[in-house]
């Protein structure tokens, strides 16, 4: 099972595509937009300093997007290419590869949030408690789940060709919509009614709350896994189909 | 108890029967080639072998355990038909960790060597050429030094020079005791490599034997010679002859037997020139036991 973990770690780690949009981009979008938001002008939504809820932003946009794209594009390939098939008669079993996969994605979002915090202590000189960076980036493991039940449902419904294009849609409109690219504020209200229910305003809310020195409320973490038992149980049903 | 145990398995697609109620039983340490044109049920056949398709009927037991639970035992390595490798991984990476998920796998090193990598060991998988990629499928087949081996073609694609040094591999690997089972449409690899050939023609097992008996079923042997303007008359009379051919100058005798009609064909007072005795090629028998079934 370990060995099984560390392979598909170092798959997606010394993946270009992944380095790119899942650590340099994350990281390259605070520099530009907590310069460009200059100041400790608190947002006027979530009340944190720009430079704060930017960090947040896009260390739930990196894990996010590496989560989703580490389960759905990768499934779909290796159900297209015969190496899962490969793998069935192989000792593994077919749980051990769902679980050990899922747990791959969740983790590999993690570079993403370390990232972007370092980047935030040393360009904007950010500072929270030791405490507050444990807990946002335990919040911001766990809270993958939902995505990682997205991506495998994803990959095991669809072709490669396909789940490139739905699983980019999906990481847009849910970093979007979910207040990870521009600040909820300054939405339309239409997609701030939608937002409350999304499982990636409430992933992203989790960091917001203990950025905030507060605990994330009960409603965010009902959302999310109200997401992750809905997606989650049509994800094994989508997989066993696929496998 | 058997190595492979198939008791009419049946399998259909839609109107399309692929394998229809085949039974099989492999022993312990034979090697067995699946001999069939494209499209005769071999994939399908080996896929239920494997726990990979499901059969409508009849049951498959892996050296007494039903295939997944031979799998999950490390019981079974295979190689099966289109089976890409994950990228950003080395050669060593890939195979070692297949290696790894069997309880009692053969030393890393062997494997490579065995399957000539390795040269190759620290090559990433995306920069392999197709019979390299051949060649990391079946070492991540052996690498667990599973007692039951299944290869669904696994020269497709290989030129003449490394279908070669493949055999040897597997010949060696089928010398510590281990059962194989490998699918062909090549019917010198199973002449080559079998010691027994089971021919598919539709979803059925139309013969069964040695590479010597399959050839031998399909209608024994021909001698064949000179006959110049000498008359035929007679040669069909001749013991164990079974036809006669005449043309070009030439006359050919169908037998099953062909040291008792040369014996006799001396005896004729005919001028023998150019004597000829042929044994027909797998290929012949190979295609008068399918062809009949069209």
């Amino acid at each position: 099972m370990l060995s099984y973990l560390r392979l598909e770690l170092l798959q997606v780690l010394r993946d270009r595509y992944y380095l790119s949009f899942a650590l340099a981009l994350p990281v390259a979008f605070y520099l530009l937009w907590s310069s460009i938001f200059a100041g400790d002008r608190p947002d006027p939504v979530t009340g944190l300093p720009y430079s704060v809820d930017i960090m947040v932003s896009m260390a739930s946009y990196g894990a996010l997007g590496a989560t989703l794209m580490s389960t759905g594009v990768r499934l779909a390939a290796e159900r297209r290419s015969g190496w899962l098939r490969q793998l069935r008669v192989t000792p593994l079993t077919p749980t051990t590869v769902i679980v050990v996969k899922t747990l791959a994605a969740m983790s590999l979002g993690l570079p993403a949030v370390i990232l972007v915090g370092l980047a935030s202590v040393l360009w904007q000189g950010v500072r929270l408690d030791l405490l507050q960076w444990v807990a946002i980036t335990a919040l911001l493991w766990v809270g993958t789940l939902p995505f990682a039940a997205l991506g495998t449902l994803i990959g095991s419904l669809t072709g490669p060709d396909a789940a490139q294009p739905i699983t980019l849609g999906a990481y847009f409109g849910l970093a979007i919509a979910g207040g990870m690219w521009v600040p909820l504020s300054v939405l339309p209200q239409v997609i701030r009614d939608v937002a409350a229910a999304l499982p990636s305003t409430r992933f992203a809310e989790l960091g917001r709350a203990v950025a905030a020195g507060h605990a994330p409320p009960l409603s965010a973490g009902l959302v999310l896994a109200a997401w992750t038992v809905a997606l989650g149980a049509l994800a094994v049903v989508a997989y066993r189909r696929a496998w | 108890m058997d190595a492979i145990s198939v008791e009419g398995v049946a399998k259909r697609f839609g109107d399309v029967r692929a394998v229809e109620h085949v039974s099989l039983r492999v022993p312990a340490g034979q090697v067995v080639a699946v001999l069939g044109p494209n499209g005769a049920g071999k994939s399908t056949m080996i896929g239920m072998m494997l726990g990979l398709v499901t059969p409508d009927a009849g049951r498959v037991e892996l050296l007494g355990k039903a295939p997944a639970e031979a799998a999950a035992h490390g019981l079974v390595g295979a190689m099966i038909q289109q089976g890409e490798l994950v990228p950003n991984l080395t050669v060593r990476e890939v195979v070692g960790f297949v290696g790894g998920l069997y309880p009692d796998p053969m030393p890393l090193d062997d494997v490579l060597e065995l399957a000539g990598l390795t040269d190759l060991a620290r090559r990433r998988t995306g920069r392999l050429s197709g019979g390299q990629v051949q060649r990391v499928r079946f070492a991540m087949a052996v690498a667990g030094a599973p007692k039951v081996l299944v290869l669904d073609e696994p020269t497709a694609a290989l030129d003449v020079e490394t279908r070669r040094a493949f055999w040897t591999a597997i010949r060696r690997y089928a010398a510590g005791g281990r059962t194989i089972l490998f699918a062909t449409h090549h019917l010198e690899e199973a002449d080559e490599n079998a010691d027994r050939v089971v021919v598919l023609s539709r979803g059925r097992i139309v013969a069964d034997g040695t590479p010597a008996e399959i050839k031998r079923r399909a209608g024994g042997r021909t001698v064949r010679f000179r006959l110049g303007a000498q008359p035929a008359a007679g040669l069909e009379r001749l013991p164990e002859v079974t036809a006669v051919e005449v043309s070009g100058g030439f006359a050919t005798l169908h037998t099953a037997d062909p040291d008792i009609v040369v014996a006799s064909l001396y005896s004729t007072g005919l001028t023998i020139r150019d004597l000829e005795i042929t044994t027909p090629a797998l290929e012949d028998a190979f295609l008068s036991l399918t062809v009949t079934e069209r």
